[in-house]
């Protein structure tokens, strides 16, 4: 295969291995993770939590708190360049404009004491090196844009609801027009109408501008919405990709199924629902071989043995189960 | 119909705040018939925890009756109170911040046992024991603290603190909106078997529609303090009247991907409910607004056992 015809992909995370340390015990959170996303795409990061999500976003974003984070592995290339080689005023100027960020409490991601149309301005001014003016304008665009008037560029994060705060963190986060917006749960904290909403502005954004995305959720019903590809992500791993046809039609990991026996279904009738037995396993304690095994169904002792790889299933479907194919 | 366990007749709770009176619940009538599940949906500050909350007695009500086994208990003394709360029981949301982070597991479900007085020393070991092992939690964590356990298992210790003295019925707050998905379907799963297995009457209060068609008979919805649709489950679900509640329907995201169905995006804000207006609260956002939706709005049975509280119901 010639290396020169091959396509760098827009963002590609290879073998990513974050690990946290805590009272001396090592807390695996990343384990090998790999995934790739084209411009105007959007990827799905569906877990538990504690499944390592949010670890992977802010490894992107380098806004790991360090220690006790650590990336011990894998690389995070934007067009080809690794961002975990700059220096930190190189990846300065990425974040904010090239990467942003949407992160899941909006009550906490803005500054209480500044208005909030400020702090729309200050990225702006920052990395478009626009005059303050210019800046202002476009703060105020951007606030008609997610839907609120900009006569209230001058209010506080106190005097907005959650849904509207919730709002002018996606109006900072686009104001730059990223090429990549990682969001974390952005409607977890926002009721089912707001979240609607929400969800709206951030599709219609998004294919307006052509931005790649990654949406971080537990509810798959926000990713049979909003996303292209799907990566189920458990214990630190992947061990489900595929596209969201594949993925919905077709779930084949063990844990991917689990987590879909557990989801009441507005559209059927369900009785009785089938929870995945057990708890998540203990991420400074993993266990050896495949990580869902302790609490999988169709456990056997060779899932025990050796670590288990993802393999594909068809198109671009992988999973990653020594059990898949086989007859139960 | 099974007689009604618990019957609410136009009960009102209000708050006095800085900026006014605060219309939390307003005039909100419904009975739950024994053995049954009640679901209360709507969104965030709508009054469906205040609504479950003075039903039990935690907040005395604003006005209205509320009739227990055919008693009124809108008023009593302190003395009745404590046994109606032994009957009584509320499961809270936050499985986190409602046990006492400095009681074992053990002892905080053998609390209630020891201030009911019913028990022996003997029989209040055999009890505690029953009622981990009813509830699905291992004998090994009897000396554990909250912290040390995980929000599936708090919420479990919630719900055997809950069910420790048999009530007749519990409001469930949000019982299950703090727990991943897996965990989710496993404490859905118990509150069900232990309800069959008791005929526990159950006030379900979530803002999770998937949640609440998966677990309820009847289903309040409620916006801004008032009630603005009740039907079974089935009816509500297959044949949603109130622009409200058609709007909520189509917002939950649906996890079937080949759906086309159409989505009602609402504009808009929930409004404030302090001094509302009189009217449809709802009319702000709706797009079927009228002169008429500015005046009080009641109840009508649109089919047998469908309450809508519209006023345009029937041209929509």
């Amino acid at each position: 295969m010639s290396e020169v015809n091959k396509k760098t992909p827009f963002v590609e995370v290879k073998n990513l291995v974050v690990h946290y340390t805590s009272e001396g015990r090592e807390i695996h959170a990343v384990n090998d993770v790999s995934f790739k996303i084209e411009k105007g795409e959007t990827l799905g990061l569906v877990g538990e939590t504690g499944a390592g999500k949010t670890t992977i976003a802010r490894s992107i974003l380098r806004i790991l708190p360090e220690p006790p984070a650590h990336v011990d592995n894998g690389e995070i290339l934007l067009e080809g360049k690794n961002l975990l080689e700059l220096s930190n005023d190189e990846m300065r100027k990425i974040r904010g404009k090239r990467i942003s960020v949407i992160f899941q409490d909006p009550m906490t991601a803005l500054n209480p004491v500044m208005r909030i149309g400020d702090q729309i301005t200050e990225g702006i001014v920052l990395h478009e090196k626009v005059s303050q003016r210019k800046g202002e304008e476009k703060a105020k665009r951007m606030l008609e844009m997610v839907g609120i008037p900009a006569s209230r560029y001058g209010e506080y994060p106190h005097q907005f609801s959650g849904g509207m705060k919730q709002r002018v963190v996606i109006a900072m986060a686009l104001a730059c027009n990223p090429d990549l917006l990682l969001a974390d749960e952005p409607t977890t904290a926002l009721d089912v109408t707001i979240q609607a909403q929400v969800l709206d502005i951030i599709k219609n954004l998004q294919k307006e501008l052509q931005t790649a995305m990654v949406m971080i959720t537990h509810d798959l019903g926000i990713v049979a919405g909003v996303c292209d590809n799907v990566a189920v992500v458990y214990a630190g791993e992947i061990v489900e990709y595929g596209s969201k046809e594949e993925m919905f039609d077709h779930p084949s990991h063990p844990y991917t199924i689990g987590l879909f026996g557990s989801l009441p279904d507005i559209n059927a009738d369900v009785t009785r629902l089938s929870p995945i037995c057990g708890m998540p396993p203990d991420p400074s304690n993993l266990p050896f071989g495949c990580s869902f095994s302790p609490r999988c169904p169709r456990a056997t002792a060779e899932c025990t043995k050796e670590h288990v790889k993802l393999t594909n299933i068809g198109g671009t479907h992988t999973c990653r189960c020594i059990h898949y194919g086989k007859e139960v | 119909m099974s007689a009604p366990l618990i019957e609410v007749k136009n009960l009102k709770k209000y708050f006095d705040t800085p900026k006014g009176t605060l219309h939390a619940v307003d005039d909100v009538s419904f009975s739950i018939g024994t053995g049954k599940t009640m679901g209360v949906v709507g969104e965030s500050g709508c009054g469906k925890s205040t609504l479950g909350r003075t039903m039990i007695h935690l907040y005395e009500s604003t006005g209205g009756q509320i009739l227990f086994e055919g008693e009124d208990i809108t008023h009593v003394n302190r003395k009745k109170m404590h046994g109606l709360h032994e009957q009584m029981q509320l499961i809270f949301q936050d499985p986190f911040s409602s046990l006492n982070p400095r009681m074992t597991v053990e002892e905080t479900i053998r609390e209630p046992l020891e201030l009911s007085r019913r028990f022996g020393k003997k029989a209040l070991q055999e009890e505690t024991e029953r009622i981990m092992n009813m509830v699905g939690i291992d004998e090994r964590l009897r000396h554990s603290y909250p912290h040390e356990l995980d929000g599936g298992r708090r919420q479990r210790i919630g719900i055997g603190r809950a069910l420790a003295l048999n009530p007749k019925f519990i409001v469930c707050d949000e019982p299950v909106s703090a727990l991943d998905v897996s965990i989710q379907a496993q404490v859905l799963n118990l509150l069900q078997d232990l309800q069959q297995e008791f005929g526990i009457t159950l006030m379900f209060v979530t803002h999770d529609l998937s949640v609440v068609k998966h677990i309820s008979d009847n289903i309040c919805v409620m916006y801004l303090g008032q009630l603005v649709e009740t039907a079974s489950s089935k009816d509500l679900f297959a044949d949603p009247r109130h622009p409200y509640t058609k709007a909520l329907l189509t917002a939950i995201p649906s996890i079937d991907i080949h759906s086309t169905k159409e989505r009602i995006i609402l504009k808009g804000e929930i409004v404030s409910p302090i001094e509302p207006k009189p009217g449809c609260r709802f009319a702000a956002r709706c797009e079927y607004t009228c002169e008429k939706c500015h005046q009080p709005q009641e109840l009508k049975e649109v089919s047998p056992n469908h309450f809508v509280s519209c006023c345009r119901v029937d041209e929509i």
